[in-house]
């Protein structure tokens, strides 16, 4: 084992609703960045609170660690469950820890796998440690960071400041039945990695968190929402920093009110966003076209996860991209960002809160469940974050000659706000005149379309760009959007380190903004590439769709998931090593025509 | 009224004979004689002929989009509380597709005075029945009669706890003007049903339909700080009660209640520059 293998793992936890699965595995990754190690948390977990079959997955490596693995190298298993369900995840280098409490193994089950299985009485061990059963999920903590050779004081700080809050003895039982685990632990065998703690500059948070510290950093002050997952780790944080920051959050009385709320917090002058996944943004399209046509600056989280309907609603997917491009009646104007890691989510919130302000229209941040409830490490932002509030009306003319939406040459008309002397105004959602009265004029209507639609030209220059990871020349080019820019790039790193001559050499690129579509960009980008494959989490190859319909290009090929389960490492290594394309032939590049300026 | 800086340029385009007429007038009446200023007021409006107000008032105005100006109100009185906020809206913009908001804001107390034109008619589409219509009524869209039972907003908005429940007659413009200032005075959500002719799409409902059974609840003896008698009133059916129903006058309005606004409103918080450690406490 290499060096950088010996200080690298992917561990899981497999157990039951309400057992403190979650919990665990957000806490071995906080153990893992304050050892300055990079960590990815995945979490699986069924739409229910109590029972059924949960998982916490950590990725962790001083190298990349993006997203997830399916080859673990520890499994512990907490409630009755694990085995079956995660043998396909076992290699035989894997150790599997199994709480024997939870009922015998099965024979002919135990050797259909060729792991090494240790048991481990962890129900009993925290019964016997604390006197109740509550605290067998420090156990697995341990017994775990015995086994990943990691240090045992940076443990116990971690659940000491977990616990926070929480009375003495709690804090105590807990800190006890780790060490119970990690003592147990000591009997079993060798450490099977050996972790030395680097200085740690990062910081650990979810997709959820890093949209809502990305709102603060671009001024966020009004925050309304209705509970939807896998949105609702946004609410939650928001709603905690209203007594730290200028904010206030508002539960709405449901997704049509929550953005409506919004865009009235956002006329009368404060940076506003609004919050849901694909079923509350399809209550929220009508808002959506207001906010287009009467100008209100909104920003959007829309958090995708398994659809259509209720579809699977704790589960990912990358299906709304096709609705959200188009979401809104008539002619709108919108932005789509599509960020990837998490830092991507916390940077590009940031400019959407910007964006929206400069260009007065509604940005949408499309993220999913896998990016926004998994925790990701990302190296710590500027603690003073500055912004510029852009499209204001300042020095009015005293005649209240003021024109709300004055046709400019750039699109931009300054915005003044209620309460602003020499400022009235009509924000409307009838097509209106440049005062804000209502028109039906031909020549006032064209004006204004036209007006609306120049401000894209202008913003599509402060659109974050698509980029390239990996060597220029290769075989393979993928391409991704979204959560699927961790994959690519975890494939990328690794790829320098683990050369493997079974796979062609690949590169990625990576659309971390997709509307306006970046296409000379895009267009300059695949100008080497040999064959395109687009990696996506959807069935019918939305963004695929989408570049060809901007650039005219031609993928040769695709890989799809849409079965609620995010992209492994292995599905991809496995489809380039198979040679699975289902065609040689080199992708059809964009037609010679106008439309595309490179 | 001397000057009235509420007016806009833009003449009305009702029909002759509507009562949107005689709201407006008080509208503007009661927003003068309330010293407020066009600077400082906001009023929202939805679709529908009622809507169509928002050209002939000259403030600060939203119009949004139907049923929702109610909930823009919340947003914009929650940014800025300085702010006199006021949402103009029709019977099917109120009481049919944003009844939610509607009761949002009854729950919620939000310092807000709605002023619903209720003519129990869907006119602006011409005609057809709206939740406040009479049943058995033959309208476009109910050749055989409307099957369900008309929308009481007096008494759903006294059930879900509003603190200031009124109706008002466009046939009665001085009581009308009064209850819009009561209700721009009252410190919390405040409805005003004004029921009025709809001379287009509902002759049935005239002023001779409406004079027959008005009466004035302060001429009754109503005491308005009586929750369970407003109830009471709320249900008659052959007779049409004006007036205050109900007022609490010790319940906070929403914003009030909200701690981060207890020294100053939202947008005067505003920074543009962010420090950004309090927020990463649980991140390191």
């Amino acid at each position: 084992m290499t060096k950088s293998q010996l200080s690298s793992f992917n561990w899981k936890i497999a157990g039951k609703a309400g057992e403190g699965v979650m919990v665990v595995a957000k806490m071995l990754a906080m153990i893992c960045k304050r050892h300055g190690l990079n960590a990815f948390n995945y979490l699986e977990y069924p739409s229910l609170i109590k029972g059924g079959h949960q998982t916490g997955q950590v990725l962790a490596s001083f190298g990349p660690a993006k997203c997830q693995k399916k080859d673990l190298d520890l499994l512990v298993t907490l409630g009755g469950a694990g085995l079956t369900e995660h043998a396909r995840e076992l290699t035989k280098d894997s150790l599997v820890i199994y709480n024997q409490d939870a009922g015998p193994l099965d024979k002919t089950k135990q050797q259909q796998f060729k792991s090494r299985l240790v048991k481990l009485p962890l129900t009993t061990l925290a019964k016997q440690t604390t006197g109740a059963v509550q605290s067998a999920n420090m156990g697995v903590l341990g017994v775990s960071v015995y086994f990943l050779g990691l240090n045992t004081k940076i443990a116990q700080q971690v659940i000491k400041d977990e616990f926070v809050g929480k009375t003495e003895s709690v804090i105590e039982d807990n800190l006890k039945t780790f060490m119970a685990g990690f003592k147990a632990g000591q009997k079993l065998g060798q450490p099977i990695r050996q972790i030395n703690k680097k200085p740690d500059n990062k910081i650990l948070l979810t997709g959820n968190e890093a949209v809502g510290l990305g709102a603060l950093a671009g001024g966020v002050q009004f925050y309304s929402a209705y509970p939807m997952t896998p949105a609702t780790g946004l609410l939650h944080y928001l709603a905690q920093m209203q007594d730290k920051y200028p904010l206030v959050v508002k539960h709405a009385e449901d997704e049509i009110g929550a953005i409506n709320h919004a865009l009235g917090a956002s006329f009368a002058g404060v940076r506003a966003m609004t919050g849901t996944s694909g079923g509350g943004f399809a209550l929220m399209v009508e808002g959506l076209a207001l906010a287009s046509l009467a100008e209100i600056p909104l920003v959007i989280l829309e958090a995708q996860r398994k659809g259509p309907a209720t579809g699977l609603p704790t589960w990912t997917e990358q299906a709304d991209l096709s609705f959200v491009l188009t979401a809104g009646h008539g002619d709108t104007q919108q932005v789509v960002l599509t960020p990837g890691t998490v830092a991507e989510h916390f940077e590009l919130t940031k400019l959407a809160f910007d964006l929206a302000d400069k260009y007065q229209l509604p940005v949408i941040i499309l993220s999913d469940k896998l990016m926004l409830e998994s925790h990701q490490t990302m190296k710590k932002p500027e603690i003073v974050q500055t912004h510029q509030a852009q499209s204001l009306a300042k020095d009015l003319p005293q005649d209240d000659s003021y024109r709300r939406y004055l046709v400019t040459k750039s699109g931009l008309s300054p915005r003044s706000l209620p309460g602003q002397a020499h400022g009235l105004q009509l924000t409307n959602s009838y097509e209106h005149d440049e005062f804000g009265f209502a028109t039906e004029l031909a020549d006032q209507t064209q004006a204004q379309v036209e007006k609306r639609a120049r401000k894209l030209e202008a913003l599509a220059q402060e659109m974050p760009r698509p980029y390239l990871l990996g060597p220029k020349k290769v075989k393979v080019t993928l391409v991704g959007w979204g959560s699927t820019i961790n994959l690519l790039t975890q494939l990328i790193e690794n790829q320098a380190d683990q050369a493997d001559s079974k796979s062609p050499l690949i590169n990625a690129i990576c659309l971390p903004a997709v509307w306006p579509f970046p296409s000379s960009a895009f267009v300059k980008l695949v100008k080497s590439a040999r064959r395109l494959v687009m990696v996506e989490g959807n069935q019918s190859g939305q963004a695929e769709k989408l570049i060809r319909q901007e650039t005219g290009l031609i993928m040769t090929d695709h890989i799809r998931r849409y079965d609620g389960r995010p992209f492994y490492v292995e599905d991809i290594k496995l489809f380039l090593k198979k040679g699975r394309m289902t065609s040689h032939k080199r992708h059809s590049p964009p037609p010679r025509r106008g439309g595309i300026q490179e | 009224m001397t000057h009235n800086p509420f007016k806009s340029p833009i003449a009305p385009t009702w029909c002759p004979g509507c009562g949107d007429f005689v709201i407006l007038r008080s509208l503007q009446t009661a927003l003068v004689d309330s010293g407020f200023k066009p600077a400082e007021t906001v009023l929202c409006y939805g679709i529908g002929c009622s809507g169509n107000m928002a050209d002939f008032n000259l403030s600060y105005g939203f119009h949004g989009l139907h049923g929702r100006s109610l909930a823009n109100a919340i947003g914009i009185k929650l940014a800025n509380h300085h702010l006199q906020v006021a949402v103009i809206v029709g019977d099917g913009d109120g009481y049919g597709e944003g009844l939610n908001h509607l009761i949002a804001l009854a729950r919620g107390n939000h310092d807000v005075t709605v002023i619903v034109h209720n003519n129990s008619r869907y006119s602006l589409t011409t005609g057809q029945s709206s939740p406040t219509t009479i049943k058995g009524t033959k309208t476009k869209s109910t050749p055989q009669g409307v099957l369900e039972q008309a929308f009481n907003p007096i008494a759903t908005c006294l059930a879900t706890e509003a603190t200031f429940v009124a109706r008002a007659y466009t046939g009665q413009p001085a009581q009308l003007t009064k209850i819009i200032q009561a209700g721009f005075e009252h410190k919390g959500f405040a409805l005003i049903d004004v029921i009025q002719y709809c001379p287009t799409f509902n002759q049935k409902q005239d002023h001779a339909w409406f004079s027959e059974r008005v009466y004035d609840l302060k001429e009754a003896g109503h005491d308005a700080g009586d929750k369970l008698k407003a109830m009471q009133l709320a249900q008659e059916k052959d007779r049409i009660p004006l007036g205050i129903f109900y007022q609490d006058l010790s319940s906070p309005p929403y914003h009030a209640q909200v701690s981060r606004l207890d020294k100053k409103t939202l947008i005067d918080q505003s920074s543009t520059k962010v420090n950004l450690t309090q927020a990463m406490v649980n991140f390191d």
